[in-house]
């Protein structure tokens, strides 16, 4: 449905309601479905965009590198224009936390925006000239645990034709101890093998490549450098599983990733690795990839595969899991980018290498990506049980202008926000689970002195209610009026019972809802709650700022 | 239950329960006498887990929705702690922060389950901010009233529509917040595929869907069975619980033969379903116009008013057509105007859906059973499937032959394309305010009006401009498909339309095997697209919008005072009268430009209200504009009523009538019939102008006249 949906965006520009009911008629679908779903992702427009449509990221990283100085040169520039000629959006984070502000103009994604350029760009647009070019400022990275060195040699698949030793490889994946790289870390040999015992047939073998989570970069880096061990990894999970089918679902943001991809499965098409008949055998698998129509909560693997049904991406609830309820409702094995990246090395150079990969007690390797206010920005590959300290001062060159550091989160804001003081914590799942916090996707985002907790913690909700599907209530109607809330707290509204309807509501989101995303609403506001008490109260009880940031 | 289901045993609140394998946690509380609370869940869909009031404790990291989550061997249950009762507690003051309370439900039956659960958890003010975007309300159906504030996006509107029965209009739109129920892509229920089922409204749990009840009193007659009613093939896939919210506004009713069941011109509000028997439709009015005659010498010769059919009175734009619409399946023919109705047919649909007039007297023929209904129920039967295929196949079969001939233009069409026509004409219901076809958009059917009004409209840079109301027998979009031009206008549904779409590809072929048809469909072209044009020109040179809005630039010729002069004696409004029979047609009073009094008389309006309702389509423009009444009148008194300036008055002749009391015999009486001002045309001045002791009264061109006084204005405006 969503390439009809896309062809005609692309003849009308958006979605016109006869087009939908034609549409409806010619594939046999009611109009209301195809609506439903229409309407639900950003990426379709069902009324006339503007002619000039300029989205300013507003999340985390962009927050804290200018996004809102882009956005009000925007604001004060276009004022008072019609919003058919020029409208002026926020937009959700596009997966250039690196190279933020990030910002889109009629589709089109520009990285390291400025104010005045935002501008004079928006103002060609308008006068009919074409969009420039978005250079893609990717940095080669030497991925050091690529078993290949740069050349894709998929000698995991073609050990695994010959000897069909499959058991072996789920054997190496337990041995090694790989966890899912998604943030909810189950091991992946125990997924593998659930799926290769189901019964039921066909099977699947999906990798959600649509991180999405403010920060979170790393994929785009493994992706646009080791392609090939994400697909190895897949056709190795396919030959394992059973299934004949995989399919790479990736952010519609990721144009350049997503290229590289498909050039990578075209030469395994060729080789013979995908196919009917991998290497000249009797095993088959085929890979395609999937572009995302958008949205945060794609990356929710249940919602994901609704999103791959042609469905609205709402989570299912679980259980059944996607491991016997997955795709289509058959077994699926579904993945992160990393995690199949990984599989591969681990497959290739072996269990005990991945162990001896970590440092201080840790084991194994994991990528990190590193934004916000750091000299270096950018996508790391790093020894697990490496403390955050040396990622933000050494890996992305500390904090710029000298500045102290405030606080930094683990994983974007569903990790929440961790002091300064705990640097020296260790990227390792238990030490900082036991901290309160998750290693989460590695997206670790770091605030310099002066910025304001409260303003980060309301930025965070803000995107999980942006990001929302409404499905369930607490989610749908919890983080809305968490984000009302927290707004009066930063404008000086508040009640005297707000402590406790924050702990009451705060309960309900995380128990309640269907999905990780509610799930996590309120852990930035609780994380500075309680790390940061004191910037909570300045609000609250002296009305003051620190970061003089509110009440502006 | 399937009794070989392999049992599994649990522990909820403390207490063993064992049941069988697949059962939810929700069943099993309930089934051994512990009930949890819901919004979301009930026990004929299923289960989707979204308002997650019915979570439960498992002694997981989270809740889990007892609604959906299967019974696991093993597992121990928690339905009440307090931090459950607490969430529990939070999630209905979250869904009542946004809930319009009491609402519709609440203020009808008390029973929106929303609120009971709120007072059952003693919210009252709910310490969340409410929401500060409008939802909206849709009255668009007419046997549903939607308030989206009250939704609280439980989906069981969605599946009772959907998984229950099969119809698919309701789905969700939008994300997160901003999430909402929609039909269809988002249109307004009533304009929807909606069958008005009722499924979505039995199954909301608060006043998001609710019943509208019907308008007008409770019929009288026989109260109808609801198995019966649902044992019909027009009911089939009617909730019978919505049919029992509606249960007063269908009767069954019961003629004996020469009963008359309704006469022309009546008001009501209901149609009539002919279950069993025939009746007759006919008018009773006699088919003459109004003519007034006087002789043309002599300055105060009186004026006299009688009735005259177009054979004894030729005017100029005389109408041919042979037939006369009404509101029934079949037209009547002009020479004799009477036709037979029997079982399966539907008549009253135009008074029923659009309270207008009654357009024929309708008598038993035999005895006959029928269901009379109000507008609600007539919605319900026209959104079945099953009805609608009867009453298409009836018409198609019986109706088409005459509806088409109707049209003088369409007249020698021969049977055998009739017949070709048959089975490809399409028919297409439109709800008030539906676009038919947009200006500008290439045409690719030919339309025929069926049911109700279309406006036809042009959009103009001083505003809409009305160019015809199409009653019944007229058609539309001929123009563009003769031309290969897109619509010159937009034709939209002023009240419930019905049209027949006729295929472009058939309507060439028409033109090609009918040269005739083609020739005089070319001829009407060109005199409308002539008519246009001298209109828009009109519209274009005056600008000045208080001119325009007060309806005056159409006219041809307007009455004017000047009131500078006026003293007010009326002798116009008293020579008017003893023109016409004692009935004036002048009202000293109108709108004033400058020092100019309009008085009434007809104006020729930009939108032409009057022709709006005419239940027989008997009143249209001449094409010099001024409004015509042709001769089928039966005087009801709608166009009357409708035209804002008083300009059209009902004129009373003897007649003989039916007697009701003994069949077959007539009666003196008397019957109305509209008539407009003429503005004397007979006379070399009007009565009015030439009665004026002061020389105030003028007959002017507004163009002229205005014009010029126009330009005056505006000069010393810009001069300032």
């Amino acid at each position: 449905m969503f390439e009809e949906l896309r062809a005609i965006q692309r003849d009308f520009g958006y979605l016109p309601a006869d087009q939908l009911k034609a549409l409806a008629g010619k594939i046999h679908v009611p109009v209301s479905q195809i609506h439903a779903v229409a309407s639900f992702y950003p990426h379709f427009h069902l009324s006339p965009p503007p002619k000039v449509d300029v989205r300013v990221c507003a999340d985390m990283s962009c927050h804290l590198r200018g996004g809102d100085q882009v956005r009000s040169a925007l604001d004060s520039a276009f004022q008072g224009t019609d919003v058919k000629e020029v409208s002026i959006r926020d937009v959700s984070c596009l997966g250039r936390c690196d190279q933020a502000p990030a910002m889109m103009v009629n589709d089109t994604i520009y990285a390291h925006a400025n104010g005045r350029d935002a501008v004079a760009m928006a103002q060609d647009v308008l006068a009919g000239k074409p969009l420039p070019e978005n250079h893609h400022s990717q940095e080669r990275m030497t991925v050091m645990s690529d078993p290949y060195k740069g050349s894709s040699e998929y000698a995991v698949v073609r050990r695994l034709v010959e000897t069909r030793d499959f058991l072996g490889i789920i054997a190496a994946l337990k041995a090694a101890g790989l966890r899912g790289m998604g943030g909810a870390g189950f091991p992946t040999s125990s997924k593998w093998e659930i799926v290769r015992n189901a019964p039921a047939t066909p099977k699947y073998i999906v990798c959600n490549a649509d991180e999405s989570e403010p920060g979170t970069i790393k994929d785009r880096g493994i992706m646009e450098n080791v392609p090939y061990l994400v697909i190895e990894g897949m056709i190795t999970a396919g030959l394992v599983a059973g299934a004949h089918k995989g399919i790479l679902y990736i952010r519609h943001e990721y144009e350049h990733p997503k290229e590289v991809l498909q050039q990578e499965i075209g030469r395994c098409y060729k080789q013979g690795l995908l196919g009917r008949r991998i290497l000249g055998s009797d095993l088959a698998f085929d890979l395609e990839i999937f572009v995302s129509p958008g949205g945060y909560i794609c990356g929710e693997e249940s919602a994901l595969l609704e999103a791959i049904e042609g469905k609205r991406a709402e989570p299912r609830n679980k259980p059944p899991f996607p491991v016997i309820n997955g795709l289509w409702n058959q077994p699926t094995v579904l993945n992160n980018v990393e995690t199949f990246c990984l599989a591969t090395v681990i497959l290739a150079r072996g269990a005990d290498w991945f162990k001896g990969q970590g440092k201080n007690g840790s084991v194994g390797v994991k990528f990190v990506g590193v934004s916000g206010d750091v000299v270096r920005p950018g996508i790391f590959e790093v020894p697990m049980g490496t403390t955050y300290g040396e990622l933000i001062n050494e890996n992305a060159g500390g904090i710029p202008g000298g500045k102290q550091l405030l606080a930094f989160a683990p994983s974007g804001p569903s990790s929440g926000y961790l002091p300064a003081s705990m640097t020296n914590l260790p990227l390792d799942w238990n030490a900082v689970a036991a901290a309160g916090s998750m290693v989460g996707s590695g997206a670790i985002v770091v605030c310099a002195e002066g910025r304001c907790m409260l303003d980060m913690a309301l930025n965070a909700t803000r995107f999980y209610r942006n990001e929302s599907c409404g499905k369930c209530v607490p989610c749908r109607v919890g983080s809305q009026k968490l984000v009302e809330m927290l707004k009066g707290w930063t404008e000086g509204r508040t009640a005297k019972e707000d402590m406790q309807v924050m702990d009451e509501l705060s309960l309900a989101m995380r128990q309640a809802s269907i999905c990780g995303l509610g799930q996590v609403v309120p852990v930035p506001i609780a994380s500075v709650m309680k790390h940061f008490p004191g910037v909570v109260e300045d609000h609250i009880v002296r009305r003051s700022c620190p970061g003089g940031i509110c009440f502006s | 239950m399937n009794p070989a289901a392999k049992l599994v045993e649990l522990t909820i609140d403390g207490t063993a329960v064992s049941v069988p394998q697949g059962t939810t946690i929700f069943d099993a509380a309930r089934t051994h006498g512990i009930p949890i609370p819901t919004l979301c869940h009930q026990q004929n869909e299923n289960p989707v887990g979204v308002c997650r009031v019915c979570v439960v404790d498992i002694g997981q990291r989270v809740y889990a929705a007892s609604c959906i989550r299967q019974a696991e061997q093993g597992m121990t249950v928690k339905t009440n702690t307090a931090p459950v009762v607490g969430v529990r507690h939070t999630l209905v003051e979250l869904l009542m922060s946004d809930h319009p309370s009491p609402c519709a439900r609440q203020q009808h039956s008390g029973d929106c389950e929303l609120e009971r659960l709120a007072e059952q958890a003693g919210i009252q003010q709910p310490r969340f901010a409410r929401r500060t975007t409008p939802r909206g309300h849709d009255d668009s159906s007419l046997a549903i009233a939607v308030d989206h504030e009250a939704c609280i996006l439980c989906d069981r509107c969605i599946r009772g529509c959907d998984d229950i029965r099969n119809n698919w209009v309701l789905a969700r739109r939008g994300k997160g917040y901003q999430a909402g129920i929609a039909f269809d892509n988002n249109l307004p229920m009533g304009g929807s595929s909606c069958v008005s089922c009722g499924e979505c409204m039995v199954s909301c749990p608060t006043g998001a869907l609710t019943n509208r009840s019907a308008v007008g009193t409770k019929l009288e007659g026989g109260a109808l069975d609801i198995g019966a009613l649902l044992g019909l093939p027009i009911f089939k896939n009617v909730s019978g619980t919505f049919l029992e919210l509606n249960s007063h506004a269908i009767v069954e009713r019961k003629f004996r033969a020469g009963e008359i069941i309704c006469r022309e011109g009546d008001f009501g509000a209901t149609a009539f379903y002919l279950v069993d028997g025939k009746v007759e439709v006919y008018l009773s009015s006699p088919i003459a116009h109004v003519k007034t005659e006087g002789s043309a010498k002599g300055f105060l010769s009186k004026l006299r008013s009688m009735l005259q059919s177009r054979e004894q009175d030729e005017r100029t734009e005389e109408s041919s057509r042979v037939s006369i619409p009404i509101d029934a399946p079949v037209d009547l023919p002009y020479d004799h105007p009477i036709a037979e109705l029997g079982p399966g047919d539907l008549f009253g649909e135009m008074t029923c859906m659009s309270y207008y007039p009654r357009s024929a007297t309708v008598r038993a023929k035999t005895d006959c059973t029928m269901l009379e209904m109000l507008r609600n129920v007539l919605d319900i039967m026209q959104r079945n499937k099953t009805f609608r295929e009867q009453l298409d196949r009836t018409y198609r079969q019986r109706a088409l032959d005459s509806h088409l001939r109707s049209v003088p233009v369409l007249a020698s069409l021969t049977p055998d394309f009739i017949d070709h026509l048959r089975n490809r004409v399409e028919l297409l219901r439109f709800t008030p305010g539906q676009v038919i076809c947009t200006q500008g958009e290439p045409a690719d059917s030919f339309y025929l009006v069926r049911l109700g009004f279309v406006k036809v409209a042009q959009s103009r840079p001083g505003g809409e401009l009305v160019l015809a109301y199409l009653a019944r027998g007229s058609y539309f979009a001929e123009m563009s498909l003769l031309t290969g031009t897109p619509h010159m206008a937009t034709c939209s549904a002023l009240d419930h339309v019905e049209v027949v779409r006729v295929p472009g590809e058939d309507f060439q072929v028409m033109l090609d095997r009918f040269p005739e048809i083609r020739r005089k469909l070319e001829e009407a072209a060109a005199e409308h697209m002539e008519q246009n044009r001298q209109r828009v020109t009109k519209v274009a040179d005056v600008t000045v919008d208080q001119f325009l809005n007060q309806g005056l630039m159409e006219a041809q010729s307007l009455l004017i005072l000047d009131l500078d002069r006026c003293t007010r004696c009326d002798q116009c409004v008293r020579a008017c009268a003893d023109a016409h029979d004692g009935v004036s047609r002048l009202i000293r009073d109108g709108l004033r430009f400058d020092r100019y009094l309009v008085a009434t008389s007809c104006r020729q309006c930009r939108d032409p209200l009057c022709m709006v309702g005419c239940p027989v389509g008997s009143i249209r423009r001449r094409n010099t504009l001024e409004v015509i009444i042709e001769d089928w009148c039966i005087g009801c008194g709608q166009c009357a009523n409708n035209c804002p300036y008083g300009n059209i008055n009902m004129h009373p002749f003897p007649v003989e009538l039916d007697d009701p009391a003994y069949p077959g015999r007539r009666m003196a009486g008397v019957k109305v019939k509209a008539t407009s001002c003429d503005l004397c045309l007979d006379h070399a001045e009007p009565s009015c102008v030439y009665a004026c002791p002061h020389d105030a009264a003028h007959r002017v061109n507004p163009l002229e006249f205005f014009g010029g006084l126009l330009k005056r204005q505006t000069v010393a405006k810009s001069g300032k």
